[in-house]
């Protein structure tokens, strides 16, 4: 909305009169303290929440002796990047690495196709019993039968040690369904669907043509949220797969390996890995580093995402907010 | 004419749901009429049986090297399952084109006439096959078993030849020249079904499975009448000794973790009014940039950190060692001391920074005047959050309080399996770890089938409860 010249003027001279009339505030003690607390609570809390991840960076960057001996506390020492190199050479990891990041790439696009699709549908007054359908999508997000029912319903569809158990069951996101629906329905004009109707568009080619890239905003938020979600699924690995230890996620993978006793032996030993050459492996690494490093890898792809995720939290916690 | 016309309209309601029928069939190995011998792996279904001949043989390689089975019995099972497969999508597909007009009914008529005659010809090509492999050398070994679901199969394959049979006599003749054509509303409800079927296999398909909470089952039984145990499990939940002391242990667990969490739900809104509190712009960004991290790592990973923060080598003992205040490390996570305290601690370290961002957008929200109103009459730097920023947030903090509430029962389990180990076993076993660890470690099914079940049932009765409290107090409801 253009704001006419008198408004302009108006707030100008308003500013203006507030700049002039601004008492100069002066801090007492009591302020200083409250300040000095404040900001030292929060850097302090700031600092507990990324030291962590610093203190596992350097220690996986550093020289390996060091590490061992416990040495590398705030700096890196005899930095390489050996240990990432050589912790491709683990079978075991590489494999479960390119299972979760199969199960992120296709459960994510299947999941945001169909929450488009369906959040489309859904806003299609003249579907046939479209109230109860919605419902009945909506309603299974506030019960569950439990975890072995669960269990026990995909052993009967088949879905157990396969590969489709991580995508299929999440492609019906209710949740993200409702998400897309109100981003439709309130920021997408309905004239614009209605005049595409009048040229003779069919629902089909309204959703590809017209929601689709209108409704991009809600779509990449979902999408994030759901990719961060694939990435760091664990259950559904330690369930569903007892016997397919290639589908086990990096998640899962890791989770073994933290709970190995620390000696190397042993790690090397849980896994297939026949073809890697232990005594290098051994000369080079230890238990410490081995879990170091793959926690690094576990976590660098949600760092890497992270930047951009930020500008969508605002949405992402309405998530909690809003309403079937 | 008008009476035949009826009689069709009222037909299709049957066709219809023999179809859903058949299309669900497809997919559950428990009724897979292709499952004609013990050596075919126990879950699959006729659909994998009948595209996926890798599946079907995969327990095969020594009963064809030993020649028990011949290649060909299994190649004619294969195929056969395709055939009918491929039947009964068509029967599937007649029934999505009986909602169009009397064009696409006809031809949804001829399609699934076709289809259910073809499923139910190629149920004796499984038939053949089965009576192949049941003249094996060696029965032990193949284990021929007729499938009980086969003939209940072939029958609905029959009603439905029937009644496509019939339809295509007392429907409606088309005339030449009409088109097809089918209502939109039943065009967008097509559309939308594959979606609901979905829903209904992974989320309500699964309540089925609270039926073994009435039977005495093991991984690998069949429910039948001789099991059926009625509530005996749910009596032995209060009358046998072990269980129940375990149950009270675990409830208590439950609670206390819950409870401790409901205490501290304040802490994210006081963390969001302190830190808009704080006026340069950049220091709170870097702030919430960093308090927000954790939330999005998984439980494992929270665990990678804890290990690499306070086990035996890690952070904590090897910095005191270095700065020679300790002799040996100490291994915090191998302790049983201060459990539900360190539970809570990590609950706070993932998810405060997170939890605040709702506050955080709620105090923007705040109408500004309120605080200048607030100096005016001279409140303080205190006044102003208790009685402006306080009351303005408290409507957000209510619902979340009514939620964690109706989750009080669910902890989640992920945190606590992590963390769990032989020493603080005891302290950190939460109801829906003890469901996972009985269940699929143990395999006790129907006993935590009746844990599962009666915490569902509690979690949403008091969902519904929290409702009705926030439609009595707010006038709104929070589902």
């Amino acid at each position: 909305m253009a704001k006419t010249k008198i408004e302009k003027e108006n707030e100008r001279l308003e500013r203006e009169y507030a700049r002039k009339h601004k008492k100069k505030y002066r801090y007492t003690a009591g302020d200083v303290v409250f300040e000095i607390i404040n900001h030292a609570f929060f850097a302090a809390f700031s600092f507990i929440c990324i030291f962590p991840f610093y203190y596992l960076f350097i220690n996986t960057i550093s020289d390996n002796e060091l590490v061992r001996k416990g040495m590398i506390n705030f700096l890196p020492r005899g930095i390489n990047i050996d240990n990432y190199i050589r912790m491709m050479q683990v079978n075991d990891l590489f494999l479960s690495i390119m299972v979760t990041l199969a199960r992120t790439v296709i459960g994510t696009l299947l999941m945001v196709a169909a929450s488009a699709f369906v959040g489309y549908l859904v806003t299609q007054k003249e579907m046939w019993g479209r109230s109860f359908w919605y419902r009945f999508l909506v309603i299974t997000m506030y019960f569950n039968a439990g975890i072995i029912p669960w269990y026990l319903n995909m052993a009967m569809l088949g879905l157990t040690n396969k590969f489709a158990a991580y995508i299929i069951p999440g492609i019906v996101a209710p949740y993200n369904i409702i998400l897309v629906k109100t981003y439709i329905e309130s920021s997408i004009p309905g004239e614009l669907e209605e005049s595409a109707q009048l040229d003779g568009a069919s629902p089909l080619k309204i959703f590809i043509s017209i929601i689709w890239p209108l409704s991009k905003p809600i779509l990449a938020t979902i999408a994030i949220f759901g990719a961060v979600g694939q990435w760091n699924s664990f259950q559904d690995s330690l369930i569903l797969m007892q016997s397919a230890p290639k589908l086990y996620t990096l998640q899962h993978r890791l989770y073994i390996y933290l709970n190995t006793t620390s000696n190397l032996a042993a790690l090397m030993s849980s896994g297939s890995s026949s073809s890697i050459n232990q005594t290098i492996l051994e000369s080079a690494l230890n238990g410490k580093v081995i879990k170091y490093t793959i926690s690094m890898v576990t976590i660098i792809p949600i760092l890497l995402v992270y930047p951009f995720m930020q500008r969508y939290f605002e949405k992402g916690i309405m998530m909690g907010a809003v309403k079937g | 004419m008008s009476k035949n016309l009826k009689v069709s309209g009222k037909l299709y309601y049957l066709y219809r749901v023999v179809a859903v029928l058949l299309f669900v069939i497809l997919f559950l190995p428990a009724v897979n009429p292709a499952k004609v011998c013990g050596l075919i792996n126990r879950s699959i279904s006729l659909l994998t049986s009948g595209f996926s001949y890798g599946n079907l043989i995969s327990n095969f390689g020594r009963a064809f090297k030993k020649e028990w089975v011949s290649e060909s019995s299994l190649r004619l099972l294969n195929i056969s399952s395709m055939l009918v497969c491929i039947g009964i999508i068509g029967c599937a597909a007649g029934a999505c084109l009986s909602l169009g007009n009397n064009r696409c009914r006809r031809l949804g008529n001829i399609i699934s006439l076709g289809g259910s005659a073809l499923a139910a010809g190629f149920m004796f090509g499984i038939y053949n096959a089965y009576l192949q492999i049941a003249a094996t050398s060696k029965p032990s070994k193949i284990e021929p078993a007729f499938p009980d679901s086969f003939y209940p199969i072939l029958a609905i394959l029959i009603v439905m030849l029937i009644v496509s049979v019939l339809e295509l006599v007392l429907d409606e003749r088309v005339e030449k020249g009409t088109k097809f054509y089918m209502e939109s509303k039943y065009r967008l409800f097509l559309m939308f079904l594959p979606f609901i079927l979905l829903a209904f296999v992974f989320s309500y398909l699964p309540l089925w499975g609270w039926r073994y909470a009435f039977f005495d089952y093991k991984s690998g039984d069949t429910l039948s009448r001789d099991n059926f145990v009625g509530f005996k499990w749910f009596v032995q939940l209060f009358r046998n000794k072990a269980t129940t002391s375990d149950m009270i242990r675990v409830m208590k667990n439950t609670l206390a973790m819950s409870g401790l969490g409901l205490l501290t739900s304040w802490v994210p809104m006081a963390f969001a009014i302190f830190l808009s509190e704080v006026k340069s712009l950049r220091f709170r960004r870097f702030v919430q940039t960093f308090t927000t991290i954790p939330n999005f790592i998984s439980w494992v990973l929270v665990f990678a950190i804890a290990f690499a923060i306070f086990s035996t080598d890690g952070f904590v003992s090897s910095f005191m060692m270095n700065i020679g205040a300790w002799d040996a490390g100490k291994n915090f996570l191998m302790s049983g001391d201060h459990v539900w305290i360190k539970m809570l601690l990590w609950g706070l370290w993932k998810g405060l920074g997170w939890s605040a961002i709702i506050y955080i957008a709620g105090i923007s929200g705040i109408d500004q005047q309120l605080y200048e109103a607030a100096t005016v009459d001279g409140a303080g730097r205190f006044q102003k959050m208790w009685h402006v920023t306080v009351p303005g947030l408290m409507s957000t903090y209510f619902v979340l309080l009514l939620m964690a509430i109706a989750g009080i029962l669910s902890n989640g389990m992920d945190q606590y399996l992590v963390f769990e180990n032989s020493t603080n076993t005891t302290d950190i076993m939460v109801l829906d770890l003890y469901v996972y660890k009985m269940g699929i470690v143990n395999g006790a099914i129907p006993l935590s089938t009746v844990v599962g079940m009666l915490k569902s049932i509690i979690s949403v009765t008091l969902l519904f409860g929290a409702n009705k409290v926030s439609k009595l107090i707010r006038g709104e409801t929070i589902i």
